[in-house]
């Protein structure tokens, strides 16, 4: 259940972002006025001398967005998690021990189990990977912690993003346009059958936005609502990259499956938003520097 | 000979008045003075088709009163409290049992009393009544067709005591008179049979939304499907194969909660329980996904015109309503709502006198509840009104053919 502590829009006072250098945290900085970016050069969380040099910068009644996370193309081994973990750890500590206006954690659908269909905020969380069961403990750490400091905390999952500045060149939209500009050829597992979600990086800051102007608490999936096969992900980065470009299908070895949302909480939470279409955001992304 | 009833609120009035319209002379009592007058006055305190006339025409046989006494000489006394329920659709019995109190010390000693209430299963047996005969009976009112289903009821399932000893007299002739099978069976089977026929008719609704659902995105249509369905036996003609948004009204829901609890306190497997609930409240918001769809992520300061509040047609009564949800998710547009019965204060909600009123400059009209008024106006009557082209229409009460001749963008369940 969301609750939007503003029922009109207010400015959220001044947000720090913690990992303002990731692809979504850049992002959300670019579009926030009253802003406090900290990047690991900055605190770097996976110390515990992050928490006294964290606790020195923020201030009571400023909003946290906390974005700061080793992604699964940085390891997905215990270690990794690990270190993830103390990044929550160390944030959960100054949670607790400041008055936040806001707090707003960046969490993953891969804390959905992976057969959930159509995903939504009552399904279960079931992780089965360690990256998604790091942000549902992490998740838990901070829920914990803002209760005591009674802080209103918002928590997104996100599914997968796009766009420019995006350094994972993970499967999907972002490594498709980057393909189909510079090598003319995309390459897909199978026939690209699998249908996604794939959320422009763009819409998920203008929500987070949102969230910080509404004083939002609760959980919210951040998804556009409409799956799309890679196949037409495909099609559709070919044709923002013009020319001829090649998609090329393979031999499919495991089973094809698929995954949707149900953004109804979404659309009861901002009924106004629109989100970018496919073409629109990928045309977007090639603009800038691949 | 005279049956009684303690406890007139929808059930109450609603049964009493059948019952004088079977020959029988009637005692309504109710604490609640008002109320009593009201009927006295033919004022009904609820809104079902014929009740009214029914009322007029058996009024020699009926009186009204908040005299506890004059049950006494009732032979049987039927106790027909609706039981209310909370926002989380949970049974408050304690006006019930206040009632019970109140009237057992002044029944006569040949009487039989008779609970009629929506109770949970176990409720009867743990009364307190001293040596007064008691049953329990199944009540089956439909909101919207309550008189006819009291008139001419398919069966009544009576719970007892001990199920083979026979009905006392008076109560006997009392059922008699509705020409139906009487099945007498246990207290606690009783009241989970009222129970059993809300879950057949649940999963009816959660399958026939879920494969409705599934109409829309394959491109096939229920509405073909739904006829053969009703040729099949083993579903029937009157099978529950209508898609729609959802349980609604708060029997039903009650009667899913209850067995949740039951089901907790013993142990068993009700998991498909959660899987109706989930897929009922996912149906709830259909309109509002069409509407995001269609109108609000692509139009600036949209205004939405609402036909129905009630949550079915022929009631007044809005609980649980898909159309009061809509609402609630609308709060930042103007809304116009029209409903020829219920009535809702809701903040930013402009209610109509006219259906055509509340499409007056509207960029999309949702029709929410399917009333039969609903259907006598036609698209060339909507367009008049009305600059956008958008109407979402889940229950199909409107020319949807002509609607899209007229340019607009239909959108019903379990079809094209």
């Amino acid at each position: 259940m969301i609750k939007h502590y503003h029922s009109q829009p207010q400015s959220p006072g001044r947000v720090v972002v913690l990992g303002a250098r990731g692809f979504l945290g850049s992002t959300l900085v670019r579009r926030l006025n009253n802003v406090v970016p900290l990047g690991s050069a900055e605190v770097n969380l996976l110390e515990p001398a992050s928490v006294e040099k964290l606790r020195g910068i923020v201030r009571d009644g400023d909003a946290l967005v906390f974005a700061s996370a080793l992604t699964p193309d940085k390891g997905k081994d215990t270690r990794t998690t690990m270190k993830n973990l103390a990044m929550g750890e160390h944030v959960a500590a100054v949670v607790e021990a400041v008055k936040f206006a806001h707090v707003i954690y960046i969490s993953s659908d891969t804390v959905y189990e992976d057969d959930a269909n159509p995903v939504r905020e009552s399904s279960c969380a079931s992780p089965t990977t360690l990256y998604g069961l790091m942000h549902l403990m992490r998740e838990r750490m901070i829920w914990v912690a803002a209760q005591k400091s009674a802080a209103p905390v918002m928590v997104l999952r996100l599914c997968a993003m796009y766009g420019a500045g995006d350094t994972h060149n993970s499967y999907g939209p972002n490594r498709f346009l980057r393909a189909a500009l510079k090598d003319r050829q995309i390459s897909l597992f199978g026939q690209g059958e699998e249908q996604r979600d794939h959320l422009y990086v763009a819409d998920c800051a203008r929500l987070i936005d949102l969230c910080l102007q509404h004083r939002t608490a609760g959980t919210l999936n951040i998804a556009t609502g409409h799956a799309v096969s890679f196949m037409d992900v495909a099609k559709t980065a070919a044709a923002v990259a013009g020319g001829e470009v090649q998609i090329k299908g393979q031999t499919r070895s495991g089973s094809v499956t698929h995954r949707h949302f149900d953004i109804t909480e979404t659309i009861k939470a901002f009924p106004s938003f629109r989100f970018t279409p496919l073409r629109t955001g990928l045309t977007e992304a090639a603009k800038q520097p691949q | 000979m005279t049956i009684g009833f303690a406890g007139l609120s929808h059930l109450g009035t609603v049964t009493s008045i059948a019952t004088a319209a079977k020959g029988f002379d009637v005692v309504g009592f109710d604490p609640d003075a008002q109320r009593c007058a009201d009927l006295t006055n033919q004022k009904l305190p609820v809104s079902e088709p014929q009740l009214s006339e029914l009322l007029m025409a058996n009024r020699s046989r009926l009186r009204f009163t908040q005299d506890v006494g004059a049950l006494t000489k009732c032979r049987v006394v039927v106790v027909s409290l609706d039981v209310p329920t909370d926002a989380s659709n949970r049974s408050d019995l304690t006006p019930l049992r206040k009632l019970i109190d109140h009237i057992v010390p002044a029944l006569g000693p040949e009487t039989t009393l008779v609970i009629l209430s929506q109770v949970t299963p176990g409720f009867t047996r743990s009364l307190k009544v001293g040596g007064v005969n008691l049953y329990y009976q199944v009540e089956t009112l439909i909101f919207g067709r309550a008189v006819e289903r009291a008139l001419q009821p398919e069966r009544f399932i009576v719970g007892c005591a001990n199920p083979s000893t026979p009905l006392p007299a008076a109560y006997a002739e009392w059922l008699r008179a509705f020409g139906c099978p009487v099945l007498p069976m246990r207290y606690e089977s009783a009241e989970l049979a009222k129970i059993s026929i809300n879950f057949f008719l649940v999963s009816s609704v959660a399958t026939t939304n879920t494969l409705a659902e599934l109409c829309e995105a394959i491109g096939a249509d229920w509405s073909e499907i739904a006829p053969a369905l009703r040729l099949d036996k083993r579903i029937g003609p009157h099978a529950y194969l209508g898609p729609g948004l959802g349980i609604a009204g708060g029997n039903l829901e009650r009667d899913l909660i209850t067995v949740q609890i039951l089901a907790e306190q013993h142990g068993t497997d009700v998991g498909i329980v959660s899987a109706w609930l989930t897929n009922s409240w996912y149906r709830r918001d259909w309109v509002l996904r069409w509407l995001h769809e269609a109108v609000l992520s692509k139009t600036d300061r949209p205004v939405i015109a609402v036909w129905g509040l009630a949550y079915k047609q022929d009631t007044a009564s809005t609980k649980n309503s898909p159309a009061l949800a809509l609402l609630e998710s609308l709060g930042q547009f103007p809304v116009y709502a029209y409903d020829p019965q219920a009535k809702a204060a809701v903040t930013g909600v402009t209610q109509c006198p006219t259906a055509l009123d509340a499409c007056e400059g509207a960029t999309a009209l949702v029709v929410m509840t399917p009333w039969r008024e609903f259907s006598s106006y036609s698209a060339a009557q909507i367009r008049e009104r009305m600059p956008g082209r958008v109407v979402i229409d889940p229950f199909g009460m409107l020319d949807g053919r002509a609607l899209i001749t007229e340019g607009f963008s239909y959108y019903r369940l379990g079809g094209q």
